[in-house]
């Protein structure tokens, strides 16, 4: 079975190329917080300069070398965008800041009314859970909440759970397909099925999900997705939202301004088609081909990624396991979370584990709710450690860091 | 309780850094929050702690195991030390404020606010007087320039050893110059004997020049010559060098006649508070240590002033 050679893959990074082996006094870096922001490959970085050092100007509005050049390089990020999810058209691929401003997006511009229901899960990260509670406070819109359950078998469960959740009032299904607090997944195409059959339109938050695996949205039929391109070797403030041209086409957008319209007079305006009705304003252009290339070079890496992150998140979740007192979060089996490792040890706050991985190691984790508070809330926990892994992390890395976990919950709970 | 620390040098440093005017916000917060008997809020404790003991794990782990379970404690001594060289550095800036140097005037060591020590008033002397303070009498056979019933009167309490005396003389000199009719000058013993050898001796030598007429050329002479002062020979060699009969000298100085004297005026000295040479009293108001001439004619002025006005009225 073919393998994802991490070792080789790291030479494509900088940041992990350029500096010293592990345990000397420059030592390597190991970083476990890829479900926060990716590391940068060399060509990703390259593009971005490219643009300001080569032809820094307008796409899509100066007819000029630099505006024409822009505008080819914009284009070719979008199809890049078309050809990683399998969209139909380039056209339904909409740049966006970020999964956040691609949900904000959408949750503003369906018109959802009183009485219009919306469905997320337990689990949702903030930005799929305040803009459902600013519509129900403002518009009276129902938002309902499907519980998430880590047992085996909470696959079929969270189905039940769904389906006895979802009716013909839900107009929209709104979920995150890989959850950021412990990397579980829920099963797209069923749920998109049954949202279908009760006339609900489906929006997938895929910020831990494309970054990780193959999405085709043409199979899963979801009607609208949003990531984020600097979970997926892109440049920060970067994002897509995938939409089906024909909801696209029949949607107001929800932020108005330079690039959205045709021709406007002093009482009106013609609007654009989709997508450069919903990019409104100067766009981050250094930014969308830097995310294209980001693409291109990922995408060929995700058949082989799943079995690389879940062998290593195997290593991480035993290796931590067996300290006394350590505690996971989400599915027991490391195969069904994706990259990330979410977890506690009795007696130390997550956050000084956190702290101490990086001084001692330069282990670089995250710590606290992951903006998912109202998930710790409920569960009357303050936080959690996460570990999350990607492509370019190694075996190596994970006894590193299993090591560091193990030495510095003897210390601290002595 | 780190938080006190943290809030005291991310202030000092937030002086000149911006980030850390951020970190002296939550240590304050944090302070704040502690002394109401609270959790902080920030978690800057606890976000230190984990800084120090991540940190130490890479130099001694058991030395970072240490001081993960015991930072409360290790905060509360740290914390208490710091309190307490605040408190002894503010002690030694009221010494340098009221005595010219960091540990008062009966101790003498190296004084931050004062690397070189030139402004020090150490007297080397300690007290053994516990009466009250009282302003220093002049008598008739004290040795004096100017006339009972000038407006202003200066006694000075000096040694003819000690180098700041000896610093004090052309200010002296210059002031009595300045104020010629206006001024009665007074000048009476205050041997540091503890600190300066031939002290006492020089006093006797210069109250037996005065038997003879000769006060003032002998206590000009003791002082130009301080360094040399440290015999009776040499004692006796400037008396003859003034035309001074030797033979009475002598015998004055053998038989220590004017040892009741000396100690007399250091008596006095040390009733009225004197705890440095030299000591000025200017009616009733002192100048420690040889201060800058502008302060003597500040004083001299003010109390010339207070007479005329009284005088007027």
């Amino acid at each position: 079975m073919a393998t994802l050679d991490a070792e080789s893959i790291r030479n494509d990074f900088p940041i992990l190329k350029n500096s010293g082996k592990y345990g000397e006094k420059e030592a390597q870096i190991i970083y476990f917080d890829n479900a926060c922001m990716s590391l940068k490959p060399q060509l990703v970085i390259d593009k971005i300069v490219e643009y300001y050092k080569e032809y820094p100007g307008c796409s899509g509005r100066s007819s000029h070398s630099f505006g024409n050049r822009v505008s080819e390089e914009v284009s070719a990020a979008r199809i890049s965008a078309c050809k990683f999810f399998n969209s139909r058209k380039e056209e339904e691929i909409i740049f966006t800041r970020n999964t956040t401003e691609g949900i904000n997006l959408v949750a503003n511009s369906l018109c959802l009314k009183k009485g219009d229901a919306v469905l997320t899960t337990n689990k949702e990260h903030n930005s799929n859970l305040l803009p459902w509670q600013r519509l129900s406070s403002e518009k009276g819109v129902i938002h309902k909440i499907v519980e998430v359950d880590d047992g085996e078998g909470g696959e079929e469960i969270f189905l039940k759970n769904f389906e006895n959740s979802i009716d013909k009032g839900v107009k929209l299904v709104s979920m995150a397909q890989t959850f950021n607090l412990d990397g579980s997944s829920i099963p797209v195409r069923d749920i998109v099925k049954i949202s279908h059959d009760y006339g609900a339109m489906v929006m997938i938050d895929a910020a831990q999900s494309a970054p990780h695996t193959e999405i085709d949205v043409r199979n899963s039929d979801v009607d609208f997705l949003a990531c984020s391109g600097h979970k997926m070797l892109g440049p920060t403030g970067t994002g897509i939202l995938y939409g089906k041209y024909s909801f696209l086409e029949n949607t107001n957008p929800f932020i108005e301004g330079g690039g959205t319209v045709v021709n406007t007079t002093y009482e009106s305006a013609v609007f654009e088609k989709p997508p450069a009705k919903f990019e409104a304003g100067l766009q981050d252009y250094a930014g969308i081909i830097g995310l294209g290339v980001a693409l291109s070079y990922l995408k060929p890496k995700l058949p082989l990624l799943k079995n690389h992150e879940a062998k290593l998140n195997r290593i991480i979740t035993e290796g931590v396991l067996s300290i006394k007192g350590a505690s996971t979060i989400g599915p027991k089996n490391p195969d069904s979370r994706s990259g990330i490792l979410s977890f506690q040890i009795e007696g130390i706050d997550s956050k000084n584990l956190a702290i101490m991985l990086d001084k001692s190691n330069k282990i670089m984790i995250r710590a606290g709710a992951h903006c998912v508070h109202s998930w710790f809330n409920s569960k009357k926990i303050s936080g959690s450690a996460r570990a999350s892994l990607y492509l370019y992390n190694t075996e190596e890395e994970c006894k590193i860091f299993c090591d560091a976990v193990k030495k510095i919950s003897m210390f601290a709970v002595k | 309780m780190i938080c006190v620390i943290a809030l005291i040098v991310f202030g000092v440093i937030g002086i000149f850094s911006a980030s850390h005017r951020k970190l002296a916000k939550e240590a304050l917060d944090c302070v704040f929050r502690k002394a109401t008997l609270r959790k902080c809020r920030t978690n800057l404790d606890e976000r230190i702690r984990s800084e120090i003991s991540g940190y130490l794990i890479t130099k001694n782990e058991k030395a970072a195991g240490f001081v993960y379970r015991n930072f409360q404690l290790l905060s509360w001594s740290f914390t208490l030390l710091l309190l307490l060289s605040i408190g002894y550095t503010a002690y030694g800036g009221y010494n340098y404020y009221r005595y010219g140097n960091c540990y008062g005037p009966v101790e003498q060591g190296f004084c931050i606010f004062d690397p070189s020590g030139k402004n020090s008033q150490y007297a080397g002397i300690k007290s053994s007087y516990n009466g009250p303070t009282v302003f220093p009498s002049i008598e008739k056979d004290d040795p004096q320039i100017g006339e009972e019933g000038y407006p202003v009167e200066i006694i000075e309490f000096g040694c003819y050893k000690c180098p700041y005396t000896k610093k004090a003389e052309p200010i002296v000199k210059q002031i009595l110059e300045e104020y010629k009719g206006k001024i009665r000058f007074t000048f009476r013993n205050f041997p540091v004997y503890q600190t300066h050898k031939f002290s006492n001796e020089t006093a006797l030598a210069a109250d037996c020049a005065m038997e003879q007429g000769k006060y003032w050329e002998y206590h000009e002479k003791l002082f130009e010559n301080i360094e040399k002062t440290n015999s009776s020979d040499y004692l006796l060699e400037i008396a003859q060098e003034l035309e001074i009969d030797i033979g009475q000298f002598r015998q004055c100085y053998n038989s220590k006649k004017y040892l009741g004297e000396v100690k007399n005026d250091f008596e006095d000295g040390v009733k009225a508070g004197v705890y440095g040479t030299p000591t000025f009293f200017i009616n009733n108001k002192t100048i420690v240590g040889p201060q800058d001439i502008s302060k003597f004619r500040k004083l001299i002025d003010k109390e010339l002033k207070k007479k005329n006005q009284n005088g007027n009225s």
